[in-house]
């Protein structure tokens, strides 16, 4: 099976501080791969280095075959398209109504007719259930519905891959549970997906792999099970018992 | 320290090449051959400058809703256009600017009531005399009593026209004594009135027109003493244009011959009495509506380069390309460190070295270019202020970096300086009267027309007050709707 994406050797320091170590890593088509560990551990900074919002210090990342970090900003501006990202922040434009906000990719990037657009963009809301707030602005909406709208939103892409940079942290406890369905029913579907999530319900019943990182390294990888039922590192099960405790 | 003494290197090391730049063509002005009377032959007109607040000389009538300079020293101006066979085209300004407009070519002569002093015929030329009046000094009627002539105002304060040779005359045989110069007469006549002044030294037949047409002022003898060039009145001429001085001073003779000026002034007088019949503001409408409009023109196109330059400055500032940033920087400091008043002279006289610019045109770059500073550090604020979540959305959504600044970026960032955008606006209408001392037509400047013309000091000021604060009420009322429009938040 090809691989989707492929991290070799990634570092990246900011100033002095060394945030990843020598990663590597492969996620292959239709894999969902949950990222976990401690707050401060490197998790985001790695998600976020795989469609380069974050550029390694050296390494290498290739995407569907492509080294990303060979390439100049328009080029990857095209493979971004296919990478679509979603995070903890929501981060919806908030000059746009809703369905402006799904729409607005699909016809700058891929030049989409403003009728197509739209029809895809009530699409996709209707999917994450949200066709009707289609017309509101995104501070009239909730914390959960905002973050359904940015997966909405980043489907528009038709992506290969989709990022989760901790898409529930700052929602309210009784708003995780309609995205995590959401996301659910992505994977279900076939997408190829890394979380970075502190979900453990979640990891364990959707992850095909769970990657655990404390330090700016991967301490273990795994299958949920091996991961949460019998953990080998030290640093894993330490993790495990203060989770479990709070 | 070290990038901050690189700075200031820079900007001494530009300023004296500006400096060198502009100082040459004055020199190589004067030097070149004399070709001033063929050139006005040439294009076929003569560019007369003048201050038309200085009744009977020259001064500003209302005929139909139009407004004319006339007076004396307009019919002597007409006089030598027909003679030398070319058509008289008049350009107003305040008096102050009068030699620097010979110097940098925006007219042909100054005819203003101006006296060949010394010092002034070290920058420029004159023609042969053309009047002699005495020196006056206008006072408040009722003060009749105590004022005799100028040794009266012993260590009191007394006013005359800014670079006038009233000027010097108070400083200097005046013994203890204020003088306070403004620019225009009327304005002198207010600080008469309302006591800020003892007295205003006047050339006596300016002083008559002021006295006829206000029954609570009175005049009183000088009584200075005066050298031949100080109570002369002649023409002026740029510097070595002495075959055009020449050409006039023929017909300077023929007037003096024939006594012309006599015939001038009583001319003058019958605009005088028909300007006092009607010192009702609504039959100057005329003027204001035309101040009002330029006014609005300065400052729409203004708003409009203003912002499209800020746009364009404030991205500069904001680039990571060290010398666009510090040409950015560098515009918005300088600017933003110089006077608007400045920077309109300069525009004005100082490119207008090179280039030919007309006053109006010169007066909203000046103001454009003024905004624009300050209107790239608003919209550098309201970039700032967008959070980077949403350029990373964007961008993560494959996104190029214009698309999004254009959809994303720049939507946020007027939403949230939209307050501070509408200041700067509303401040402009205010700002943009500046350019009145260069002699375009705004609101401020025909306010000052207006109490020439009706000797009427604080009416004309209330009107304006009050057409300002319409204009610039409107503007904020019109700015609110759409900055509640914008707001999306719940």
């Amino acid at each position: 099976m090809p691989e989707m994406i492929a991290v070799e050797n990634i570092n990246k320091k900011f100033g002095d501080t060394e945030v990843l170590k020598d990663l590597n890593g492969k996620v292959e088509k239709g894999q969902v791969i949950c990222v976990i560990g401690p707050s401060g551990g490197g998790k985001s900074t790695f998600l976020r280095c795989l469609n380069l919002l974050e550029k390694p210090t050296s390494g290498k990342i290739s995407f569907e075959g492509t080294e990303l970090t060979a390439l100049n900003e328009s080029q990857i501006n095209q493979l971004r398209e296919k990478m679509g990202m979603v995070f903890q922040s929501f981060n919806l434009f908030s000059n746009m109504t809703v369905v402006e906000n799904v729409k607005l990719a699909p016809i700058k990037v891929k030049k989409m007719a403003n009728d197509d657009a739209q029809k895809l963009a009530v699409k996709l809301l209707d999917q994450v259930g949200l066709a009707d707030k289609a017309d509101q602005y995104p501070a009239s909406l909730s914390g959960g519905q905002q973050q359904r709208v940015a997966i909405a939103r980043a489907l528009a892409m038709n992506p290969d891959v989709m990022l989760f940079d901790e898409p529930t942290s700052a929602l309210d406890p009784e708003m995780v549970g309609e995205v995590l369905k959401v996301m659910q029913d992505l994977a279900n579907q076939g997408m190829t997906m890394v979380v970075v999530t502190h979900e453990m319900g979640f990891a364990k019943n959707v992850a095909d792999e769970v990657w655990f990182m404390d330090g700016g390294v991967f301490a273990e990888k795994g299958t949920p099970d091996q991961i949460f039922e019998h953990p080998q590192n030290e640093r894993t099960q330490d993790f495990l018992a203060k989770i479990l405790e709070a | 320290m070290k990038k901050l003494m690189s700075w200031l290197m820079l900007v001494v090391t530009v300023s004296v090449a500006l400096l060198g730049v502009f100082a040459q063509p004055t020199y190589a002005a004067t030097a070149v051959t004399d070709d001033s009377l063929a050139r006005v032959k040439e294009k076929g007109t003569l560019v007369m400058g003048t201050s038309p607040d200085y009744p009977p000389y020259e001064f500003l009538v209302n005929r139909g809703g139009k407004e004319r300079v006339v007076g004396m020293d307009v019919d002597i101006a007409k006089k030598i256009a027909k003679d030398l066979g070319v058509k008289l085209v008049i350009k107003q300004m305040d008096f102050d600017s009068l030699l620097v407009a010979l110097e940098t070519n925006k007219v042909d002569m100054v005819i203003s009531g101006m006296s060949p002093t010394a010092a002034r015929k070290k920058s420029i030329d004159f023609s042969k005399v053309y009047y002699k009046g005495g020196q006056s000094i206008i006072i408040n009627k009722a003060d009749k009593g105590i004022y005799k002539n100028k040794n009266s105002f012993q260590n009191k304060a007394v006013g005359a026209q800014t670079g006038s040779i009233q000027y010097n005359l108070g400083k200097n045989q005046i013994k203890g004594s204020t003088v306070k110069g403004l620019a225009k007469i009327s304005d002198l006549i207010l600080a008469l009135k309302s006591h800020k002044v003892e007295g205003v030294i006047m050339e006596e037949p300016s002083a008559q027109a002021y006295v006829d047409n206000d029954p609570d002022l009175a005049m009183i003898n000088g009584k200075f003493s005066l050298s031949s060039g100080e109570n002369n009145t002649a023409i002026g001429f740029q510097k070595g244009s002495t075959s055009l001085v020449n050409a006039v001073n023929k017909s300077v003779d023929e007037i003096n011959q024939k006594n012309l000026t006599k015939s001038y002034l009583k001319h003058a007088g019958t605009f005088m009495k028909t300007n006092t019949k009607n010192t009702s503001m609504w039959h100057y409408a005329g003027y204001f509506v035309k101040g009002v409009e330029y006014t609005l023109l300065i400052t729409v196109v203004s708003v409009f380069f203003g912002i499209l330059l800020g746009i364009l400055f404030a991205l500069m500032r904001l680039s990571k390309m060290k010398l666009i940033h510090g040409l950015g920087v560098a515009y918005i400091e300088f600017v933003r460190g110089t006077p608007l008043m400045i920077q309109v002279m300069f525009v004005y006289f100082g490119i207008g070295l090179f280039i030919n610019i007309p006053a109006l045109i010169a007066g909203i770059i000046a103001v454009s270019l003024n905004s624009a500073a300050y209107v790239a550090e608003i919209i550098r604020g309201g970039i700032n202020s967008v959070a980077k979540g949403q350029t990373e959305a964007a961008r993560s959504l494959g996104l190029s970096q214009q698309q999004t600044f254009v959809s994303v970026v720049f939507p946020q960032a007027l939403k949230n300086i939209w307050p501070a955008l509408g200041n700067e606006f509303v401040s402009l209408i205010k700002e943009s009267s500046i350019v009145s001392i260069i002699g375009v037509t705004d609101l401020i400047y025909q306010l000052k027309a207006v109490q020439t013309a009706t000797y009427k000091g604080v009416i004309p000021i209330i009107v304006a007050m009050i057409i300002y604060f319409v204009l610039t009420f409107s503007l904020s009322k019109v700015l609110n709707h759409y900055e509640r429009k914008m707001k999306h938040d719940a």
